[in-house]
């Protein structure tokens, strides 16, 4: 590993304690203001605005809203509106305009139960094709939204009837790197990933890692499908290739160990799809960077192509509270700037140093 | 680590049985602990020290721990969080970097956001492109179709397990079903390489200028990924996206890197030339243009830029090596080439019309090259043009002397020929050059256009270099599917197909002559390669006519009246033959097969007429000299000359920019010091090099002004100004070089514009308070009648200031006499304020009846004040009025209408207002057939 004083650092920057319980922090595009979503101990939804400031995370704006808010994504919105899609605990999709937060620009009632995770993509410039936004509820579907139709999903990812419905924990775009591909993953508390092909309108690939899925994420949604990170309840992620797809043996993957507790997420850097960030369930952070291995791919027994994968390196880890870290969002716009929320009622605003130099 | 578990575990195994899965004490020991190499065991005997169930030992478990690492450096036991890093624990410089980073993104994105807040009006726009809805409640079962299911079940049974059964087994089907299931079950890995449907472009015409560079760098990074991973292809298409956005330097760069990678020599070439335009003196471009031109065997170009970088980056060792490299290689293939040059004339006289034409040899690629470089070069060595004068100036001459002989026995062993001469990329240089000389004066403007740029011609055929034969090269102004006709025919000729070449040039010919073009050139190639393959064939008579055709369309053509006089040699009309190779001597003097045949009918002439041969012989045309090629005279080409010269000028410019940098920077020095009298000299120097540097005309300017020399001071101020026409520091100078010329209006005028430009300049301020205190003081000395002259007056105060003003005045009254006719702004800004300075109203007068008056606002531009406004009154008043008064009443107006006029208006004194109006009046009572009263009326209410 290389020498300490190369090594990428982890810097708390901002600290900012918080009355409720923010389970969502995300960067607004272009700006260095971020929003939290979280709980109020009243059981009503809390949606703030911070802006980076002289060293200090000062409030912006403030709104209430009825149902505690779980997840939120500004992936499918274009980089002019910066609207918010979020989901909350009552299997609502809301999409706010953050200039007049008070009214919804976009309401669906996408789910019966909590709307665990939300993804977009489209918006941003990340991923040609529609603004579609996905979400993952307990209630076992992940619907795919597009915000030019009112009412119903455009895709709706559903058990066929009689078969058991497992809480979806977290759903991601990728491989949106033209106007008709695209792929939605899903991970479920039972362990499977699937991995749909919107194109198709197919189940292209799934697996069961044995653990409830925590967090998944493409390293780029707007390529050709690379890699695919999937965390775990028990400590661990899987980094699967997307490259190679056997037909048998489906994509490589490497697995690792990561924190003693719960892996809650997993953040790819913007600037690098290489690199990404796992939090753990007792407040610490790993930033790791994938190594790839000399050939992606080889020739099996009957000569059919399949993925190899690389390993994962250990950057830095750093521990920052005694809570999860529920989540993580590297800014777009400043390579080695993110923000975090944990279980504490805390957010902080983190510098990582030196990534442009990880080789 | 496998085999430390494997040596040991048994032993582990046992001492677990041994204790029941714990760990005795006695294992708790600095001399167990350090033999023990079961990193499973060293763990486990951490984790009980760590637990203090037998007693803490805080060094027994620090030295546990480093044994670990030892064993295991990525063990889970020992891979322990280390807290968050704050502020203290960087170093001041780290953290003020940090700082300042968010610092400036918070004022980027301040300014981001307001501009986006503007532009939301036109969200609607942004769903235009956007491709539809997918669709409503698509349904994806979460399990794979129960199709499986059934496969499964049907895989069981694969046979009728009863004998009824075989009755109804139809082989067919049941085939097919194998069939089936074996597509089934062997589905190709699907391998995601998806670039191939990558957009290259992206459609950004609804974004912003921030958008767009955001955007770009995404594209880049996505680029560099892909380029780390060696997916070579996927990057240049996301460099391609990138640049599509929004061109920058260091993505031409990369996607070069990347084309390089791929062995794109020509499309690296294109971007490595986009970067050194774009940026000249681009390390990584020079050097990548370096290995481009180095593949294409190009040594000396490839050395060259080689140079170029070492002298930019001494210790750019990857370059110095690659260097040496090629100047090693550059020494083994010198005598190489001149021991080739025999056969290189052989393809000068069948030789191909097109660039192009050269690159499909089949045979390039496979030959192994006299350099030990990889073959790349032979493929693609048509492009860039530029390449041609290095190799060529040498090597030509060997060409000419020893080819003629050869031009014969052509016809006879012409296979072999051919396929020997593709083997060096050198020689094959040598026949682009031939090429092109003979093609006349056109061709060689033609090549002359691609040297300039090598994209041109030369992109067209980059892209296709992978490949060794390209049927679809573009050649002239030919449609595509002649082109094909033409390349095959090419193709075919050089396969020694005549036949089928012939076919092919008359099928060109035919779709030629039926598509309707314009384009001689073309149909004259066409009808010489015909020509060609005519004389190949034996059909002498068939080549004469087609020759002549294409002398018809292209009189002095070398190749075609080349191989017409070869057609009249073989029928025996020496005399016709003669006439032909006389006039390709005529055009080109160089090419020796010409001068030998020349010979050969000469003496076979002689035997046959006799000593008065000459007698009989039509008349030689004279050949013009535009066709006419004087390669003698000049060795290296026009292109050579051309380079050389360019380089010439870079270095000067080099050396002058560092000399200038120098100049520049001991100037500053001067100044922080105080000896403005030393940094004058440097800044002139400095102007010297480069007339058109803003600063130094600022710098000199306060210099003059420390020293008190205003004039001088306010004419930099004016060089500035023309410049940079906005330059705040040039208008406070120049204000103050007018408060020293005690030309108070002209001072409070220029430190006005300064505020304007940036209100928040303080000494501007104050001065225009104490200006506007002189401007008071000064006029209520002034005798109102002539307020003007009192300036010089005062002047003498200040010696310097007299003599240098006086001086310049002269020298400016002699301008005026000499030059009446200022075409720009800043010469009549000049005359017009050395008059005014001097009150010579005559000279200005002589100035304003030389002006169009439609040009005066133009010319007054900036230079417009209260000042001038009444000098230019008193002087159409005193001196203009009687003389011509339709002048007066056009230049005023015009002069109206004049930027800032109104600004300036306001600056006038009362009693210049006074004289303003006397000249109106003086106006309004001229009769005149150009202007009524009525109209001077209209015009005085805008001036008064």
């Amino acid at each position: 590993m290389s020498t300490p004083l190369s090594k990428p650092q982890i810097i708390a920057h901002i600290q900012k304690s918080l009355d409720y319980t923010v389970f969502d922090t995300k960067w607004i595009p272009c700006s260095a203001k971020f929003v939290c979503l979280g709980n109020s101990p009243r059981g009503t939804g809390v949606m703030q605005i911070y802006e980076v400031q002289h060293g200090e995370a000062q409030l912006v704006k403030e709104v209430t809203k009825p149902k505690p808010l779980k997840c939120g994504t500004f992936g499918a919105t274009s980089l002019q509106q910066r609207h918010l899609a979020t989901g909350d605990f009552d299997g609502n999709l809301h999409i706010w305009n953050l200039e007049v937060p008070d009214v919804p620009v976009y309401t669906a009632k996408a789910h019966t139960e909590i709307v665990n995770a939300i993804d977009g993509v489209g918006g941003l410039g990340i991923g040609d094709g529609a603004p579609e936004v996905v979400t993952g509820s307990r209630d076992g579907t992940v619907k795919v939204w597009d915000p030019r139709q009112k009412d119903s999903p455009v895709a709706n990812m559903e058990p066929t009837p009689g078969d058991s419905r497992r809480d979806c924990w977290t759903v991601a775009f990728g491989h949106s790197f033209n106007d008709q591909d695209r792929c939605v993953c899903a991970g479920f508390d039972n362990g499977d990933v699937k991995l749909f092909d919107l194109r198709n309108m197919s189940l292209r690939w799934e697996t069961n890692i044995r653990n409830g899925v925590c967090c998944l994420e493409f390293d780029r949604k707007d390529i050709d499908m690379n890699k695919l990170v999937v965390t775990s309840l028990e400590g661990k992620f899987h980094v699967f290739d997307l490259r190679t797809q056997h037909p048998i043996k489906g994509f490589a993957s490497v697995s690792e160990k990561a924190h003693k507790s719960t892996v809650w997420q997993v953040k790819h850097l913007p600037q690098n799809r290489d690199v990404f960030m796992t939090t753990g369930g007792a407040g610490n952070l790993h930033l790791w960077k994938y190594e790839y291995p000399a050939q992606r791919s080889k020739k099996d027994s009957d000569g059919v192509e399949m993925g190899v994968a690389g390993s994962v390196n250990l950057l830095q880890n750093v521990a920052l509270s005694t809570q999860p870290i529920t989540s993580l969002d590297w800014s777009p716009d400043k390579q080695g700037l993110c923000v975090c929320s944990s279980f504490d009622q805390s957010v902080r605003v983190l510098i990582v140093t030196k990534l442009s130099v990880v080789t | 680590m496998m085999s430390t578990d494997a040596d040991s575990s048994p032993k582990t195994q046992s001492i677990l049985m041994d204790c029941g899965g714990k760990v005795p004490v006695e294992h708790l020991d600095y001399g167990f602990i350090e033999k023990c190499t079961d990193v499973k065991y060293v763990e486990k005997i951490l984790e009980v020290l760590r637990s203090g169930d037998e007693g803490i030992y805080p060094h027994l478990i620090q030295f546990c721990e480093t044994h670990l690492e030892k064993l295991d450096p990525r063990s889970e036991a020992i891979k322990k969080d280390i807290p968050v890093a704050t502020e203290a624990t960087l170093n001041d410089q780290e953290w003020s970097q940090i700082i300042h980073d968010l610092k400036t993104l918070q004022e980027e994105t301040k300014n981001t956001d307001s501009l986006q807040k503007q532009q939301s009006l036109f969200d609607e726009q942004l769903y235009d492109h956007l491709p539809p809805v997918r669709g409503s409640n698509l349904v994806i079962p979460l399990t794979k179709k129960s199709v499986s299911k059934e496969k499964r079940t049907l895989s069981k049974c694969p046979v009728p397990r009863d004998y009824r059964e075989w009755d109804k087994f139809d082989v067919d089907e049941e085939c097919e079903k194998v069939d089936d299931c074996l597509n089934e079950k062997d589905p190709p890995a699907t391998s995601n390489t998806g670039f191939q449907k990558i957009k290259d472009e992206v459609e950004t015409s609804a974004l912003s200028h921030t958008e767009k560079l955001f955007l770009a760098n995404r594209e880049k990074y996505k680029g560099n990924e892909a380029y780390k991973v060696k997916d070579f292809e996927e990057a240049v298409a996301y460099y391609s996206r990138s640049l599509s956005i929004m061109p920058t330097v260091a993505a031409y760069n990369n996607k070069a890197q990347a084309e390089i990678n791929l062995k794109q020599w020509h499309n690296a070439m294109k971007n490595c030339q986009t970067v050194l335009e774009l940026e000249p003196g681009n390390v990584k471009a020079l050097f990548r243009r370096a290995i481009v031109h180095k593949h294409m065997g190009d040594l000396s170009r490839a050395a060259e830029d080689l140079k170029m970088v070492i002298r930019k980056e001494e210790q750019n060792h990857a370059a110095s090596k690659l260097l040496s490299e090629i100047e090693e290689k550059m020494r083994e293939s010198k005598p190489e080439q001149t021991s080739r040059g025999k056969k290189i004339l052989i393809q000068e006289v069948d030789d191909k019309d097109d660039v192009t034409d050269d690159e499909e040899d089949p045979q390039h690629g496979a030959h192994p090259v006299q350099h030990s470089q990889p073959v790349g070069g032979d493929e693609s060595s048509a492009a860039p043009v530029e390449r041609r004068d290095m190799g060529n100036a040498q090597k030509k001459p060997h060409s000419r002397g020893d080819g003629g002989p050869h031009c014969e026995s052509n016809d006879s062993h012409h296979g072999g020929n051919w396929r020997s001469k593709g083997s060096s990329s050198d020689k094959y240089r040598v026949s682009q050059a031939n090429g092109s000389s003979k093609r006349g004066s056109t061709a060689s403007a033609q090549s002359d256009q691609c040297s300039s740029s090598s994209s041109g011609k030369g992109t067209a055929v980059g892209g296709n270099t992978t490949g060794s034969v390209n049927l679809d090269a573009p050649c002239g102004a030919l449609p595509p599917q002649l082109c094909r006709l033409k390349n095959e025919g090419n193709l075919l000729f050089k396969n020694g197909q005549f036949g089928d070449a012939l076919d092919k040039y008359s099928q060109a010919i035919q779709g030629y002559s039926d598509s309707g073009i314009d384009s001689p050139e073309d149909l004259c190639v066409l009808y010489s390669n015909r020509a060609a393959c005519y004389l190949k064939d034996g059909n002498s008579h068939d080549c004469i006519q087609d020759c002549t055709r294409a002398l018809e369309l292209q009189p002095f053509s070398l190749k075609p009246l080349l191989r017409r006089a070869m057609a009249y040699e073989s029928l025996e009309r020496y005399r016709k033959a003669y006439i032909d190779y006389k006039t390709v001597l005529q055009i080109d003097t160089s090419v020796k097969a010409a001068h030998d045949s020349c010979n050969r009918i000469t003496r076979v002439l002689i035997e046959q007429d006799g000593s008065e041969w000459r007698e009989k012989l039509p008349e030689i045309p004279v050949v013009p000299l535009s066709a006419q090629q004087h390669r003698r005279e000049e060795p290296p080409s026009a292109e050579v000359l051309h380079a050389r010269a360019e380089k010439a000028a870079r270095d000067a410019e080099r050396r002058a920019e560092v000399r200038f940098t120098a100049l520049k920077q001991e100037g500053n020095d001067f100044v922080k010091k105080g000896q403005y009298q030393e940094a004058l000299g440097k800044y002139t120097e400095c102007l010297k090099l480069k007339p058109e540097e803003c600063p130094i005309y600022t710098n000199r300017a306060l210099c003059y002004l420390k020293l008190q020399m205003f004039a001088e001071a306010k004419h930099d101020c004016d060089e500035a100004l023309k410049q940079e026409p906005t330059n705040k520091k040039a208008f406070y100078r120049r204000a103050l070089a007018n408060k020293g010329l005690k030309d108070y209006l002209a001072c409070s005028s220029d430190l006005q514009e300064v505020l304007q430009l940036d209100p928040n300049v303080q000494e501007a301020e104050k001065e225009l308070e104490e200006v506007t205190l002189l401007v008071r003081q000064s006029l209520s000395n002034n005798s109102p009648a002539k307020p003007r002259k009192s300036v010089p007056i005062t002047e003498v105060d200040d010696d310097t200031d007299t003599v240098v003003g006086n001086s310049e005045n002269d020298s400016r009254g002699d301008n005026i006499t000499v030059n009446l006719r200022p075409n720009n702004a800043y010469d009549f800004g000049q005359y017009l304020n050395a008059t005014r300075h001097s009150g010579n109203m005559s000279a200005c007068a002589k100035l304003l009846a030389s002006t169009a008056p439609d040009k005066l606002p133009e010319l007054l531009s900036t230079q417009l004040d209260g000042h001038t406004i009444s000098f230019i009154m008193q002087t159409m008043d005193s001196h203009l009025v009687e003389k011509d008064p339709n002048l007066v009443y056009q230049h005023l107006k015009h002069l109206h209408t004049t930027d800032r006029f109104s600004v300036a208006l306001m600056l006038v004194e009362k009693d210049e207002r006074q004289r303003m109006t006397q000249l109106f009046e003086r106006l309004a009572a001229v009769e005149s057939s150009e202007f009524t009263k009525n109209d001077v009326q209209n015009l005085a209410n805008r001036y008064i």
